[in-house]
């Protein structure tokens, strides 16, 4: 079947009336989800699960993708408004986002989140129509040494964000890095940093992190100036609107944060945290005026927003072509076809060409009902900030202790949340980043596990890193990299004393 | 008018249940309450939707919600720990796969409970084998040229596993001892990223659940070598057994399994009633057949047959964990 006999017959599936209310139900139930602090797509998936018996395959998938990709819409509303991540992949958006809203231009923020985060759809989903055979091919031939590579790349291109003193980034990544560590160690099984609770043998949770780190702490931080707080302004409508300058600002930083994030999001195991924060990374290395990110730069927001939104969407690429699921979240959707006997593989394509297609049609279908979801949902989510704190605050906390609770029913986690605020309160005072200590602990373990995992295969020999092109190819960039940043900064210097000394 | 009738009912449930003379009665109307059933895995994972096809008819059978928590975490030792704390005299049961009951103790360290001392099986839901997978164009075609490409020098076949001490690791670790061979071991995180890695030509073989390596079979990039079940494993009914093959001892005989267990101190009139529920379930053709599209056979028997299988496979797996802990 050609690609586009395959369209024509997804079409055939996605437009079929009850099929369509399954992919509103998922897309809707996903941007509420995605708005809620905390509460992300696994929670809502596996809640919705034992729904998915009683309809047909196709329906349950589309509608389950819906939740995964409306999740992505959602997470950046709260983290541009209130500076609480509705999800760890929109915590990058925090740090232009939530500037930009103190300066009075939320609806912009919002507009440019969703824009760039359909337009970062929609391309995608014509990488996974075009490319899907060659990316499923790509995935096989990572292997642990280009992944460690790679993640490297990812840590040095990355440990820039956020952060005027390098000093005090370099303290953060490292401390994610330490963090990263607790758990069992998966090559000798030993307990690290444990202290005999079972409840951290599988590391501290990602969701409670993130929730103590950003959320808990900005609660703790606002209530010392809530009684100074002056409510907004009324938002008109011309605020809403991006200026010309806002949208040509906005069209490359979406189509880079598109580029990677459809890349990303197709090897198993990456996902679309790491593609939003390697979007913003770039859009500051290639910005003319780097100073204005971290301050409330537009393409701060378009560029990470369009990376997770094409993550989750070329995430589906090993699943769907391969069977392999790329994060627990894809597991979860291939098991959902397990119930229904569909055994997920390899020949899914071939064997059930009506799953594979209509699913992507309805990801187009999806996209196109989330964007016109959500542009008038924009004025209310602003009005939102009017919501005296009082009401606020203690509403947020409650979900992000259901969020941190429904990773894995953990009371654990509940506390964890509470004792991670407390130390990110204080991280804040000091003016240390959050984003990149949350950086240094998602890639953390990755780039651990890959190491250590291709020095085993290689029997001890680290020529394995140069060996294979991949993986020298990355630590080529690296190298190149941090020359570049060494240059510029001894340049500067230079420049600096041949000053003083003209003078 | 339905309000004061239901009403009724339940001040009546509740003056017998509170009542000391209630106690013979108590045991004939088992369950007094909804049952709860403890899983150490997320919702949506194997071992969950495993116990949510026994837990749905288990409900309509005893007239008594079943409700499933999921505890996960720690390789299913959080779930068993929870089971325990919950304190819900005959109303608290666990759905769990073999490793907490026979390998965590040696694995895990302040594991809180102790398997003789602290559970009560109640009955063995399921068997699996896992098959001995290789890429389609690796060269070994049969157990008897693997284990001579395994002899030509120690460490020269790698093979993937789900993780340090997992059933996918001691497996191979077992087999290779049978085998007088030594392999390379890379643990991994899940069946996903050991088939992506067999695939990719990075390492050699593994020890997979049938499930995981069916699909790339089917498609032609994988074969499977052998099994490691001392019968052959309806779903891969072609797959030969391993045991008894290339000088390998005939007893050969590795299995995953996922059984019910109680708290000790559970009323064994309870247990004995669930156990006959359960046989009863799996004893029925169509939840024989979802279990085999999952992977899995089912079992069922006496709790006994459940504390014995307990017994020998926590001696069989200590000897592996005692093996490999001294060759580190």
């Amino acid at each position: 079947m050609t690609a586009w006999e395959g369209l024509l017959h997804g079409f055939s599936v996605a437009l079929q009336p009850t099929v369509m209310l399954y992919c509103v139900i998922g897309v809707v139930l996903g941007t509420f989800i995605g708005v809620l602090p905390g509460i992300g797509a696994m929670a809502a998936i596996s809640l919705l699960l034992p729904i998915t018996y009683y309809i047909t395959p196709e329906s349950a998938l589309i509608m389950l993708a819906g939740v995964y990709y409306g999740s992505q819409y959602g997470g950046a509303v709260a983290s541009i408004l209130l500076r609480l991540p509705g999800t760890p992949q929109s915590a990058v958006t925090t740090l232009d986002g939530y500037p930009m809203a103190r300066q009075g231009r939320a609806g912009v923020a919002l507009f440019a989140s969703m824009m760039s985060s359909f337009v970062g759809s929609i391309l995608a989903i014509v990488v996974l129509v075009v490319l899907a055979g060659w990316l499923s091919r790509a995935a096989t031939q990572f292997g642990a040494a280009d992944y460690a590579a790679m993640m490297v790349l990812g840590l040095v291109a990355a440990s820039t964000v956020g952060s005027d003193a390098p000093a005090k980034g370099f303290a953060m990544v490292t401390l994610g890095l330490i963090l990263g560590t607790v758990g069992t160690d998966v090559n000798s099984g030993t307990q690290r940093f444990t202290f005999g609770v079972t409840e951290m043998m599988d590391g501290v949770n990602l969701v409670a992190l993130a929730m103590g780190l950003f959320g808990v702490a900005e609660v703790i931080g606002n209530i010392r100036s809530a009684e100074r707080q002056g409510t907004p302004e009324r938002v008109t409508l011309r605020q809403l609107m991006p200026t010309r300058n806002d949208l040509s600002r906005m069209t490359w930083p979406t189509l880079r944060g598109t580029a990677l994030g459809s890349f990303f999001g197709a090897l198993p195991g990456t996902g679309s945290t790491i593609s939003s924060f390697l979007s913003y990374a770039m859009e500051r290395r290639v910005a003319r005026q780097p100073e204005r990110f971290g301050n409330g730069a537009i393409e701060g927001v378009a560029g990470p927003e369009a990376a997770n939104n094409a993550a989750a969407i070329t995430a589906f690429v090993p699943t769907l072509t391969l069977g392999i699921p790329g994060d627990p979240i894809m597991a979860l959707m291939l098991g959902a076809l397990v119930i229904h006997g569909i055994q997920p593989g390899p020949m899914m394509l071939e064997a059930r060409p009506d799953m594979f297609w209509g699913l992507v049609v309805s990801f187009g279908i999806g996209n196109l009902l989330l964007l016109i979801l959500n542009l008038p949902l924009i004025g209310i989510w602003v009005s939102m900030l009017r919501i005296p704190f009082r009401w606020l605050y203690p509403a947020i906390i409650v979900f992000m202790c259901m969020g941190a609770w429904s990773v894995r029913g953990s009371g654990f986690d509940i506390l964890a949340v509470a004792a991670i605020g407390l130390g990110g309160y204080l991280l804040s005072l000091a003016r240390f980043s959050p984003a990149l200590l949350l950086l240094g602990f998602v890639l953390g373990p990755l780039i651990e596990t890959n190491l250590r995992r291709a020095m085993l295969i290689s029997r001890g020999d680290p020529m394995i890193f140069l060996e294979r092109p991949i993986a020298a190819g990355f630590v080529l960039v690296t190298v190149v990299l941090i020359a570049l940043s060494l240059w510029n900064t001894w340049r500067r210097k230079l420049d600096r004393t041949e000053h003083s000394g003209h003078m | 008018m339905t309000l004061p009738t239901r009403r009724t009912i339940l001040t009546a449930a509740l003056t017998i249940g509170l009542s000391p003379l209630a106690a013979w009665a108590q045991e004939a109307t088992w369950p007094t309450g909804p049952v709860h059933v403890y899983v150490g895995f997320p919702a949506g994972s194997s071992p969950d939707t495993l116990a949510r096809l026994i837990t749905e008819p288990l409900a309509q059978r005893l007239g008594q919600p079943v409700v499933v928590e999921n505890k996960a975490g720690a390789g299913g030792v959080i779930g068993v720990q929870q089971m325990l704390a919950a304190k819900r005299d005959n109303h608290s049961f666990g759905v769990t796969i073999n490793g907490p009951l026979t390998t965590s103790a040696r694995l895990t360290p302040d594991l809180g409970y102790d398997v003789a001392q602290d559970i009560a099986p109640v009955a063995l839901l399921a068997t699996s084998p896992l098959v001995l997978a290789m890429a389609t164009e690796a060269k070994p075609t049969d157990i008897a040229s693997f284990i001579e490409a395994a002899r030509a020098e120690p460490e020269a076949i790698s093979y993937g596993s789900v993780g340090q001490g997992s059933g996918a690791h001691l497996t191979a670790e077992l087999f290779a001892d049978a085998a007088g061979v030594e392999m390379l071991h890379i643990p991994f995180a899940s069946y996903a990223e050991v088939t992506t890695s067999i695939l990719g030509g990075e390492i050699d073989a593994g020890f997979m659940a049938p499930s995981a390596a069916l699909p790339h079979v089917e498609a032609g990039t994988m074969k499977i070598l052998g099994v490691t079940s001392a019968e052959p494993f309806p779903q891969v009914p072609d797959a030969p057994v391993i045991a008894g093959q290339a000088g390998l001892p005939a007893d050969f005989n590795a299995e995953l399994w996922n059984a019910v267990i109680a708290p000790a101190g559970t009323d064994p009139a309870v247990i004995q009633r669930l156990n006959t529920e359960i046989n009863a379930i799996l004893a029925d053709a169509e939840v024989q057949r979802k279990l085999l599209d999952m992977g899995w056979q089912a079992q069922g028997g006496a709790p006994e047959d459940l504390g014995a299988r307990i017994e020998v496979d926590t001696a069989l797996w200590g000897a592996v964990i005692d093996r490999i802990g001294a060759a580190d």
